[in-house]
Formats: structure tokens, C-alpha cells, sequence
């Protein structure tokens, strides 16, 4: 096997409960050192993919491969993966220092190996003050890393994480997921990981897959996902972001049935496009070239900004705007706003 | 202040129901430690005088005692035989999902609704066809039986809540399901399988019904020996034995107590 191969190999994975459908044909490579992340709403069938890979789902058709092994009917203590559990699923009866030993023991290694490999573990993780402790002792940032380091005792072909910041607060979420990353790229793990939130999934990860009832909506770095949507449901589940549907003109104009009218770079015919708000700017002045009068239907507080709900013309737009203290506009108010044109993104 | 006095009532009620319920759950075995301290010949509450007498009698009298030892590895044996039994049809009617499952739950629970006297008799006529009459096989397998229902109950109820992902994440680790058994499920059942043990335990070491049916002719429990006793004369002797019991079985909670804590396991 090449360093080129995938580590982890889908083909054509399905799962299905009856008449329901979990995961349909799903189909996918990581690569060596690879953070690949699974993204999607609950119910999407991130987890069972995940769980098809660890083994402890098995696929209705399809394939999964592991180093370039077919393993689909592999049981999961055959199977050279290393999974951090969203409740980290620590062994409540030992140690932080036997969770770690478990699976060494399991596959025969020398006690004194052990011991060392222990170590180790607890380095990387630095937590090696925290051997003897139980896991009831531990925080829950604590707990995550014991869970990490004892899937990475054995240094398996992947790691697959599942929800592994759910169960923490939301400033130490930030600063484990930057942490994480860095521990996962200085040991060039191969890693799948399946999270809901969409922040975690595009800070963390080298390519996002985003998932909608079983089906792949687009797969893709970071920005090519954000910036790029290729679907409505992607455009909508990454960010936010306005959906304007109309017919483009022979001039290039998207004109929408209320009135809404921006020129774009798109042939003639019905189209739908989305519009990230940080593309919509308030203006100077109103009459401007480009220009277009905006009424504020609602307005959001966020701290660092305001994200308000737009009225342009029948076509409602989302704006993210930064306004001085006292200065921002009341619901109803009539605004001049901007568009840039190089945020209108056409989907399917 | 009709509230007050409604909820004062109500208090006051529920004291004096609270007072008559653990009077009598504690009464029986106060009188009968009471009466077992006796310096006289008959058993009687209040006793009438202090006296270890009885207590030496009875650890004396083989008849007692050789019942005891026989009550308890009888006890024993079939809580190990009931506890394997119980475990494995626990964890499958728990994991597994078969043709059959239901009726096989309520089969491994039903020795709890036949009639005590109605299981003696089958069991009677079973063994006399089958060749286990009056055999310690027979009292054994009688025994185990009646157990079962409390020890599928309470590790089915052990199984049901714990923490299946920690099965998972042993797998994960390599290890193999009879390694999972092993180190994860049995050690994280152990509240559940001593109350399981205990239960079952209790059920042999008091049953009489059972015992007169299928018992032997070398073999008499101590709770047949008692009943039989109590036929021909009323010393306290009896009271002494029953005291000895209530002191065993104290010291064995008391040891659970220390080891795992009675408050995790009832």
C-alpha cells in the first residue's frame, strides 16, 4: 500500500431499517493524516456512517475498507480503529491509567510496554498527573482526553470521534477543538469525526461532508463549502444565508416575482441563488449607483455585531452589520444597503 | 385554618401508619431474640430471665446444626447454579431479539406465580418418573428453580440500565466479547449480581413448602427441621436458632455493606 492509498475507503455504503433509509450509497476516501468531518443535522446518518466504520453497525450493501483491507463484516475488536464516544464511555471501575492499559492488554503487550506506552498517552494528552484518578474524579475536558489518549494507546489506522465536544461548555469547546487539532496534525492521525455544529466542522476539519437525510449534499474543504455551496440545504446549514429565486434576463438580470432586481453572471432562465449576509453592507448614501432601499423587518444583537432581517424590494435578505454604539437602525426603518455582486452564489 | 389542620391530620396519620409498619416488619424477629435469652423452659415473651443457655443448646444439638450446614450448602450451591442460569438468560433476553422471547421471559418468571405446593407436587411426580425422587439432585434443581425469577429480574433490571457503549468501547479497544463479559459487564454488574445472589440465596435458605416435598431422608433443611420440631415440643431452643439465623444474616449485609454499599444494590 502506497502513501497515496486512502486509509479509509467507502464504496457505495448503505444502511437501512425497515423501510427507512439511514445512509444511502454513501461513498468516500480519507486520505493518510486526513481530518475528515462528517456534518449534518441529527437523524442525517453521520453517526451509523460512523458506527458502520467502527463496526458496530453492519452496512444493508456496500463496502467499507481500512488500510486497504475490506472489513464490512469484520467484527469491531477486529478492526484497527480507535473511537472517542460522545459520552467518552470511560470505564467507571479503573484507573485513567488501566482505561488506557485496556486495549494494550487486550492485544498481549508486555506490562513493562504498557507502563510506557501509558505514559506516553498521558503525555501527549498532558494529563500524566492524573494516572491513578477514576473517571468520576475528572472534568469533562479532563474525561475527553483520557478517552483520546486511550484510543490512541494503540495507534490505530484511524480515529473516529463522535460528537466529541458536545458534552463540554462552550468556552472550553474552543479551546479542546483547537488543541485537538493541533495533537491530531503533529501525529498526522487519520480522523473521522461526526459533529452537528458547523462552526466545529469548518474550524477543525481538512474536508467537511455535509450530510442531509442519509445523502451526500456536497463534499469539500472548509471554504469550498461555505463559499461554494453546491445545494439550498448546504447554503442553509453552513451559516446563513438569503435564497433569491427568480429568472435571469437576456441583459443578466435576476429579476424575482416581487420586483427584486441584481445583475449576475449567469445565462438567461430560472435560477436560485444564495447570498451570505456578510456580502450585504449598509451604504453610505442612498442613491448611490448599485444601491437599493432596504426596510428593516428585525434586528439582532450579537456583540461583535447586528445581524438584521432585510426587506429589499418583496426579497427578504439577511445583512450583518457593525453599528456604533446607539447608532443602529429600529425595526421598520428604511435603510440604504449594498450588495456585492461576487457574493451571489447560483445552487441547484 | 382548615388547611393547617387538614395537613396536620394528614401528618399525623401517616406517623402512625409509618410507627405500625415498622413495628411490625422489626417485631417478629425482636420477640423471638427476646424469647430466645430465656433461663426458663418454655418460650415466652417477655422471657423470664437472661440466659445464653439456649444459644449453647443449640449449637450443641446436632439436629440443628447439621440442618444449618446442610440449609446452607444446599443454599449455596444452587445460588451459583441459579446465578449462571440467570445471568445467561438474562443477557439474552436482554441482547438478543428471538422467536420466542417473550414467552421464554415469562417462563423464567413463572415459578413466581404457580403455587409453592402446586411446583412441590409436579416436581414430585416429575422426579419419581424421571428418577430423582428424594435425591439431593432433585431438592437442588427444586431449589434453583424458585430462585430464578429474582435473579433474572434483578440482572435483567442491571443489564437494562447499564451503559451499552462501554461494551462498545471495550470492543473497540480489542477486546472479545467473552474479554467484555468479563472485564466490563460483570465487574459494572456487581451491585446487581450480589442483590441477585442474596435474593436467591434467602429464597433456598427459608423455603419449607419445596423442601418437605422433594426433601431426603439424609438431607433435612433447617427450615424443615424447625417446622418439624415445632410439632413435637415449643422450647426455645427454636428461638435460639432463629436468632443465630438473624445474626448471620445481619453480618453477611453488614459485610456487603462495607464492601459495596447495601444503598447501591437495594
Amino acid at each position: 500500500m502506497s502513501l497515496r492509498d486512502p486509509v479509509v475507503s467507502l464504496e457505495r455504503l448503505e444502511k437501512t431499517y425497515g423501510a427507512s433509509v439511514a445512509v444511502n450509497s454513501l461513498s468516500l476516501d480519507v486520505a493518510q493524516g486526513e481530518l475528515l468531518c462528517l456534518l449534518g443535522p441529527s437523524g442525517c446518518g453521520k453517526t451509523t456512517t460512523l458506527r458502520m466504520v467502527a463496526g458496530f453497525v453492519t452496512p444493508t450493501s456496500g463496502r467499507v475498507l481500512i488500510a486497504g483491507q475490506d472489513v464490512t463484516r469484520t467484527p469491531p475488536y477486529k478492526r484497527d480503529t480507535g473511537m472517542v464516544f460522545q459520552n467518552y464511555a470511560l470505564f467507571p471501575h479503573m484507573s485513567v491509567a488501566d482505561n488506557i492499559a485496556f486495549g494494550l492488554e487486550n492485544i498481549g503487550v508486555r506490562r513493562q510496554e504498557q507502563a510506557r506506552r501509558v505514559k506516553d498517552m498521558l503525555d501527549l494528552v498532558e494529563l500524566p498527573h492524573l494516572a491513578a484518578r477514576f473517571p468520576r474524579e475528572l472534568s469533562g475536558g479532563q474525561q475527553q482526553r483520557v478517552a483520546l489518549a486511550r484510543a490512541l494507546a494503540l495507534n490505530p489506522a484511524v480515529l473516529l470521534l463522535d460528537e466529541p465536544f458536545s458534552n463540554l461548555d462552550a468556552q472550553l469547546r474552543i479551546r479542546l477543538r483547537e488543541e485537538l487539532r493541533n495533537l491530531i496534525k503533529r501525529i498526522d492521525m487519520t480522523t473521522l469525526f461526526v459533529t452537528h455544529d458547523q462552526e466545529e466542522a469548518l474550524m477543525l476539519a481538512d474536508r467537511i461532508v455535509v450530510m442531509s437525510n442519509g445523502k451526500v449534499e456536497q463534499i469539500g474543504t472548509p471554504t469550498e463549502v461555505y463559499e461554494t455551496p453546491a445545494t439550498h440545504f448546504v447554503a442553509n446549514f453552513i451559516g446563513w444565508c438569503s435564497t433569491i429565486e427568480g429568472r435571469v434576463d437576456a441583459q443578466g438580470v435576476l429579476r424575482t416575482d416581487s420586483g427584486f432586481a441584481i445583475p449576475v453572471d449567469a445565462d438567461a432562465g430560472p435560477a436560485t441563488f444564495v447570498i451570505r449576509p456578510e456580502y450585504v453592507k449598509p451604504a453610505a448614501e442612498a442613491g448611490a449607483a448599485g444601491c437599493h432601499h432596504a426596510t428593516v423587518r428585525s434586528i439582532g444583537y450579537y456583540g461583535a455585531m447586528c445581524r438584521l432581517r432585510l426587506d429589499v424590494s418583496g426579497q427578504e435578505l439577511m445583512m450583518e452589520a457593525h453599528y456604533p454604539y446607539g447608532k443602529g437602525p429600529r425595526a421598520g426603518e428604511d435603510i440604504p444597503i449594498r450588495i456585492d455582486a461576487a457574493g451571489l452564489r447560483r445552487i441547484r | 385554618m382548615r388547611v393547617d389542620l387538614i395537613d396536620r391530620l394528614m401528618q399525623a396519620s401517616g406517623l402512625c401508619i409509618r410507627f405500625f409498619v415498622y413495628c411490625t416488619l422489626m417485631l417478629p424477629a425482636v420477640i423471638v431474640v427476646a424469647a430466645s435469652l430465656t433461663a426458663d423452659n418454655t418460650m415466652a415473651f417477655p422471657p423470664a430471665g437472661l440466659s445464653w443457655r439456649w444459644y449453647s443448646a443449640a449449637v450443641d444439638s446436632p439436629q440443628f446444626m447439621g440442618a444449618l450446614w446442610a440449609s446452607v450448602r444446599l443454599a449455596s450451591v444452587a445460588t451459583c447454579l441459579s446465578m449462571l442460569l440467570g445471568f445467561c438468560s438474562a443477557f439474552a433476553i436482554n441482547r438478543y431479539r428471538f422467536p420466542g422471547r417473550n414467552q421464554f421471559q415469562t417462563l423464567a418468571l413463572s415459578p413466581l406465580v404457580v403455587p409453592m405446593v402446586v411446583l412441590g407436587l409436579g416436581l414430585l411426580q416429575f422426579f419419581a418418573w424421571i428418577g430423582l425422587n428424594q435425591s439431593y439432585v432433585g431438592l437442588l434443581i427444586g431449589h434453583t428453580l424458585i430462585m430464578l425469577p429474582y435473579v433474572v429480574r434483578t440482572l435483567g433490571t442491571g443489564l437494562a440500565l447499564l451503559d451499552r457503549t462501554l461494551e462498545e468501547a471495550a470492543q473497540n479497544l480489542r477486546a472479545r466479547p467473552l474479554t467484555v463479559i468479563r472485564k466490563v459487564t460483570l465487574p459494572l454488574m456487581l451491585p446487581s449480581l450480589i442483590s441477585a445472589a442474596v435474593f436467591a440465596f434467602v429464597t433456598s435458605f427459608g423455603n419449607v413448602t419445596l423442601s418437605v416435598f422433594l426433601g431426603m431422608t439424609g438431607t433435612v433443611t433447617l427450615p424443615v427441621q424447625i417446622f418439624t420440631y415445632v410439632e413435637s415440643s415449643y422450647d426455645p431452643i427454636l428461638a435460639a436458632v432463629s436468632g443465630i439465623v438473624i445474626a448471620v444474616t445481619l453480618l453477611i449485609i453488614l459485610a456487603i455493606e462495607r464492601l459495596v454499599g447495601v444503598s447501591r444494590i437495594v
